[in-house]
């Protein structure tokens, strides 16, 4: 096929490509493959505010942008204010175009951290979307407040005298459930179909939305890039990125796993965990303390599925000859 | 109408006028009385306007940079740490273009912590790449707010409008606010060429390499530098419709052959027109620098002509530098002809009262030696007993 | 050069002038891989293409494809031992694809309904073949040129056509109905058939070759092999061959109270439950062991696992690795053998002796012993081809050494598997080569395979398991005359087994790659792409990250280095 025609065939995709090839995302970025499949989601009738990050980086190099849908990137820390604005004037304008906001852990959890609360408890119309992939990515790898627990990061280094991060996991999703917003739910780029309902949930929801979308970076994680679908997978079976939806607040699903796996399962496929894994006192303990945080997770939000479901871990995004599962 | 208002109410009125669709509004003395008074208009259904009580400054200037990008006219209101804190978002919304007016309280900053008036606030940020247009006193406030969402707009140029804080803010003045058809007939709707818009859309806020970065920066440099024909055609179109003039760049005020000459921004020059006719002398030209960015070069070196001695009287200062007005005019004369002789004040500091008496006292101070740039209000003996200027200055 | 922009903004998908594919070291590469059902099918098919269509329920398509390999399914559905299923791999997952089930369905469905094979018409100046034989090698050969285009004849020996699918498959195995309902069709296909026709006899070999180009043999094994203890042998031989086409074709069956059937094929265990049927006591004596998973296939029986099964079922006494040691004779009738144990071992040459252990002797008192040895071919008509060998030395695609012309498929020929798909496959094999050759050109070896693709190189986490369907089969004590004992699957069943295909090396069009790319360097087409497959890479922006090759479920995409 010449080009010509391979471009025309893209052309005609059966799906909305709102982020289109030519980005400069690393080889298998969970990231990138998130934003895509929430556009593909949202369809065109969208505006974007989008943080500072890997994400912004990658996508508009100037004159390059991949882009196909009305986007703005200002700061690292304003997105929920600049979504806010967007929302508050299109409002104004009479105009049925839903705001969605793009940040990743930095721009969630910490810098961002304000704007984003003003813009949940003020109950815009916005679904601020969390590209998780765990810390500070596109400035080198250091650690944020969503890194987890014993995970090593340049700036929370494995060492003689340390084992990671020494803190855990902010529990992004409980401060926004203390929001009492609508809607809020965990996803994960493993389970597409999952992500999309859940993008389209916090779309149709008429006020403000949240999603956390567990995103691997396998550079800044340590694993191959064709790795990171079945890291992230492990992530969810093992209970450490447990797949909820609040409403309100309340919990009001989780997807069930059916067979959990150990937590070294996940972790010993990343080089920033490499070093729970030497064979010392404290890296066994480490080790079980993730072992038991995941245990927990489990317990807290009841994931242990007790009969096959559609709905579980093995359900959800099973393939079918044709094509995609329709949610 | 003529009546008597407050500058605050004066100027929330004056943009209720010019029908912004979002206002971000986060509290902060001496601009509260604006927001307040703005959702006091809104509450009665006098303003139709999505009101966004935001948690921050920062989030104030972002949320209206992100409705102006979606295609609404917007409108905030600060001070002192407020425009501070919000100095991230100013360059940035400046860097991309945004057309968005901005009120600034004028009000001293920390530390030490003060609430009262100085131009330190906005002379912090005079290099964010905005428009900043400074008022004499209410009545201008008023029109140069309405003059500002046309010059933004046209510009795609974010404007600042410098109001002296507790000074004009929380003082009563009589003053003439235009009506609604008068507004409409100078304002057009709101019209952003690359407003946010799905059906074409554009990606607003990229990486620029350093290949391209110098241009990008140029044509913003570039384009503060041709805003100064829009706000001279601003005040003249603005003159026309409601027959008040106003000098749009230099106002200048006395003989045109006087050889003194004081220069300042703000109410000062207010006090110094009284003090003027108070202290009647030698003839003294008053100059009121209104708009500080763009730099008016050739008004000011027009305004200075023949002057033997230029008073910069300014309300802020360049701490371990020269004053910042005086300096920026010593640079713009320093190649005309016979440049005068530079003397460079600070006075109110900090909200200190200004009396008339400034005036004299100015004028006797250029006889003697003074330092290239010092508060003319200083008050030695509240110094230390070791601290040089004190023993210089003995009573 | 591009022109800055106020605010230096960028217009949309303007990154698509960036092509990050020179990013790549690996290229993802769409590759089939070989089914382990495809390579596990002596006839050549491709259960996966079929179960595809069975899936969307396309049943006449489904049909067809499965019709342009193998044209007898419905026999084939209901006889083949299956290999396919042994090596499913599926069954390292829950348990295989029923593949049988859904190979019958298709061919009864195909009777019910009248579906004709999809066949283009014969031009009239069609080259021409002849094939001899009508036992499923010449059936299946005749067809073959047939869909090829060729004008071909089928000779007979015998006044019908069906070979050992007619004379020696029992009906509870194979009904006669479905058999006469295959072979009607085939044979109304545009063939030229003539039965009575035999070699040796109506016509000669050397007639064939002078007027024919091309000479396809396909005569099975009609002899029995001859079979004696110590060169003894009692005088009321009967062979096991000869007694179950008399059964077959009349029904009938000497009075035979209790007998010893010699041997572990399908023949001997056919003829050891029509035996018991007629209500005699019967052994099976064969040195080979039960098929299981620690035996090999050149230890175990020859026989299908299955029908074993359901001889035991039957009542059939089963005496694995055992061998007779002495026929205990009164005159010439025997009364009695003497069994010892036997086994099949392999020697360092890797050759195989049977060898007997004596102090294991034991006595059965019978009144027939019935030998079920094996068959060789028959070879009337054929004395010069054969010379002193008992099969035909052939190629892979049937061509006979030395012989340029003539070729030899099914039971005939050395190395035969033996089976009726086997047969099937070799007629299809040899009608490609002389197709070919009659149109003067060159076959075309087929390419060398790439390695089948094996449970590890799927991506499980996409599938469910899901229980296999089970056909029911008729309670042992029901089990008389002809009665088919399978009952076959409905078609709700059929079609979730072919729901659970995992089309290994197959593109499902799961639409994995397409979703999965972060790139967006997998296009979807519309329609199917020349090599099969659903989607398009876009090389220009592909970066080679590997996530598609990855969590390709069925591992269709092969990562290759970009420098090859």
């Amino acid at each position: 096929m010449t080009p010509q025609t391979l471009h025309d065939l893209r052309m005609a995709q059966p799906r909305f490509q709102g982020l289109e090839a030519g980005h400069r995302a690393c080889q298998g970025c969970g990231q990138a493959l998130a934003a895509r499949l929430t556009l593909e989601e949202s369809g065109p009738d969208v505006v974007v505010a989008n943080a500072t990050g890997c994400l912004e980086v990658f996508t508009t190099a100037w004159p390059d942008s991949a882009w196909r849908v009305p986007w703005l990137h200002s700061l690292f820390a304003n997105t929920g204010a600049v979504a806010a604005g967007m929302e508050a004037a299109l409002k104004m304008q009479g105009r049925d175009i839903k705001v969605l906001a793009f940040a990743g852990d930095g721009g969630t959890f910490d810098i961002g951290f304000q704007a984003l609360s003003g813009m949940l408890e003020r109950g815009h119309n916005v679904l601020f979307i969390c590209y998780d992939n765990e810390a500070y990515m596109n400035t080198g790898v250091q650690r944020s407040s969503s890194t987890p627990h014993a995970a090593a990061t340049t700036t929370s280094p494995a060492g003689v005298a340390r084992m990671g991060k020494r803190h855990l996991k902010k529990d992004i999703l409980s401060i926004i459930a203390a929001h009492h917003i609508p809607y809020a739910a965990t996803a994960s780029v493993a389970y597409p179909a999952d992500l999309r309902k859940k993008v389209r949930r916090g779309i149709e929801v008429e006020g403000p939305s949240f999603l956390q979308i567990h995103s691997p970076c396998p550079l800044g994680w340590g694993h191959g890039s064709e790795l990171s679908i079945e890291v992230a997978r492990l992530a969810v079976q093992s209970g450490m990125f447990p797949l909820i939806e609040l409403e309100q607040g309340a919990l009001v699903g989780a997807m069930p796993i059916r067979q959990i796996r150990p937590v070294a399962d996940y972790l010993k496929l990343q080089g920033r965990f490499k070093h729970l894994f030497a064979d010392d006192a404290l890296a066994r303990e480490e080790l079980a303390h993730l072992q038991a945080l995941a245990d927990q997770n489990i317990e807290d939000y009841a994931l242990k599925a007790e009969t096959a479901d559609p709905l579980d871990t093995e359900g959800v995004d099973t393939v079918r000859r044709g094509g995609l599962r329709s949610t | 109408m003529r009546q008597a208002l407050e500058g605050s109410q004066a100027i929330a009125r004056a943009v209720a006028l010019c029908r912004p669709q979002v206002v971000a509004a986060y509290p902060i003395t001496p601009q509260t009385h604006i927001v307040e008074h703005i959702a006091k208009l809104v509450a009665d259904d006098k303003f139709h306007c999505e009101l966004v009580s935001v948690e921050s400054e920062f989030s104030a200037a972002s949320v209206v940079l992100g409705a102006a990008c979606a295609g609404s006219r917007a409108y905030t209101a600060s001070a002192s740490q407020g425009i501070l804190l919000m100095s991230e978002v100013l360059f940035n919304i400046s860097g991309l273009r945004v057309p968005l007016v901005l009120t600034c309280a004028n009000r001293a900053v920390s530390a030490p912590l003060s609430i009262w008036n100085d131009q330190q606030d906005s002379m912090a940020v005079r290099d964010a790449g905005w428009i900043q247009i400074y008022c004499a006193d209410n009545q201008e406030a008023v029109d140069a707010t309405i003059q500002a969402f046309r010059i933004a707009e046209r510009c795609e140029l974010p404007v600042m409008v410098c109001v002296d804080g507790f000074t004009l803010t929380h003082t009563l003045e009589p003053l003439e606010l235009p009506d609604q058809e008068l507004v409409d007939g100078f304002l057009p709707p709101y019209h952003f060429s690359r407003a946010l818009d799905p059906l074409a859309p554009l990606s607003i806020g990229t990486l620029v390499a350093p290949e391209y970065f110098t241009e990008a920066r140029h044509l913003h440099h570039a384009a503060l530098l041709a805003a100064e024909k829009e706000i001279v055609a601003a005040a003249r179109d603005w003159a026309a419709a409601c027959g008040r003039e106003q000098a749009p760049l230099v106002r200048v005020d006395g003989p045109a052959d006087a050889k003194i000459g004081i220069l300042t921004l703000g109410s000062v020059f207010g006090t110094l027109l009284d003090a003027r006719d108070q202290f009647p002398g030698l003839p003294v030209k008053l100059m009121h620098l209104r708009c500080f960015r763009p730099f008016p070069v050739e008004a000011l070196r027009a305004a200075c002509a023949g002057l033997h001695d230029l008073i910069v009287l300014e309300r802020a200062i360049a701490p371990g530098a020269d004053g910042i007005v005086g300096a920026e005019m010593r640079s713009a004369l320093a190649d005309t002809d016979s440049p005068p002789r530079i003397h460079n004040f600070a006075a109110g500091l900090g909200g200190r009262d200004v009396p008339l008496a400034i005036y004299p006292r100015l004028l006797e101070a250029i006889k003697k030696p003074h330092p290239r740039m010092s508060a003319i209000d200083l008050r030695p003996e509240l110094l230390p007993a070791d601290s040089p200027v004190r023993q210089e200055a003995a009573p | 050069m591009p022109v800055m922009t106020p605010g230096a903004f960028a217009y949309p998908a303007t990154a698509l002038a960036f092509k990050t594919g020179s990013w790549r070291t690996m290229r993802p590469l769409y590759q089939p891989r070989p089914a382990p059902c495809h390579s596990g099918c002596p006839a050549g098919e491709n259960p996966c293409d079929y179960l595809a269509q069975v899936a969307e329920e396309d049943f006449q398509a489904a049909w067809e494809t499965l019709v342009a390999t193998n044209p007898l399914p419905a026999i084939t559905g209901r006889v083949c031992d299956h290999p396919c299923e042994s090596a499913c791999n599926r069954g390292r997952f829950d348990a295989a694809i029923a593949i049988h089930n859904v190979e019958r369905l298709l061919g009864d469905e195909a009777i019910r309904a009248g579906w004709g094979y999809p066949l283009p018409p014969l031009v009239p100046d069609a080259p021409k073949a002849v094939v001899v034989g009508a036992g499923p090698a010449g059936l299946s050969c005749a067809y073959h040129l047939r869909r090829l285009g060729v004008q071909a004849t089928l000779m007979e020996r015998l006044p019908v056509a069906g070979g050992t699918l007619r004379m020696a498959l029992p009906g509870y195995r194979l009904p006669r109905e479905v058999l006469d309902a295959e072979i009607e069709r085939l044979l109304a296909a545009g063939i030229n058939f003539l039965p009575n026709t035999a070699l040796g006899r109506e016509v000669s070999v050397a007639e064939l070759r002078q007027e024919y180009d091309t000479v396809f043999l396909g005569p099975g094994r009609q002899r029995p092999r001859p079979w004696d203890v110590d060169g003894r042998t009692p005088s009321d031989l009967h062979p096991a061959l000869t007694l179950l086409q008399e059964w077959v074709a009349f029904g009938t069956m000497p009075e035979i109270r209790s007998a010893v059937i010699v041997g572990g094929g399908n023949s001997a265990v056919d003829m050891a439950r029509v035996l018991a049927r007629a209500g005699a006591r019967v052994h099976l004596v064969t040195h080979d062991a039960l098929p299981g998973p620690d035996v090999t296939r050149e230890a175990a029986m020859k026989a299908a696992p299955r029908d074993i099964r359901q001889a035991q079922e039957e009542g059939v006494i089963l005496h694995t690795e055992h061998g007779v040691h002495r026929l205990i004779l009164r005159g010439e009738k025997v009364v009695g053998v003497e069994l010892v144990r036997m086994k099949k071992l392999a020697r360092d040459n890797g050759r195989f002796d049977i060898v007997q252990f004596e102090g294991t002797e034991t006595v059965l008192h019978v009144d027939q012993v019935i030998p079920a040895v094996g068959q060789e071919v028959e070879p009337e008509g054929m004395e010069n081809l054969l010379g002193e060998q008992h099969f035909f030395p052939v190629d892979k695609v049937g061509r006979l050494a030395g012989q340029a012309g003539l070729f030899v498929g099914g039971d005939a020929r050395e190395g035969a598997w033996g089976t009726v798909s086997g047969a099937v496959g070799d007629g299809r094999r040899a009608a490609a080569v002389i197709h070919a050759h009659l149109l003067g050109e060159f076959h075309d070896e087929p390419e060398q395979e790439l390695q089948v693709i094996g449970i590890a190189e799927l991506n499980l986490h996409y599938f469910e398991q899901a229980p296999r369907a089970e056909e029911p089969l008729l309670p042992p004590e029901n089990r008389v005359g002809s009665a088919e004992i399978a009952g076959g699957l409905a078609t709700e069943q059929v079609i979730a087994e072919a729901n659970r295909c995992f089309s290994c090396g197959n593109c499902m069009a799961c639409d994995n790659c397409w979703t999965l790319c972060p790139d967006q360097a997998v296009l979807k087409t519309r329609e199917f792409a020349a090599d099969g497959s659903h989607y398009r890479i876009d090389y220009d922006y592909c970066k080679g990250c590997g996530l598609c090759a990855h969590e390709c479920p069925v591992g269709y995409i092969a990562m290759v280095s970009e420098s090859s």
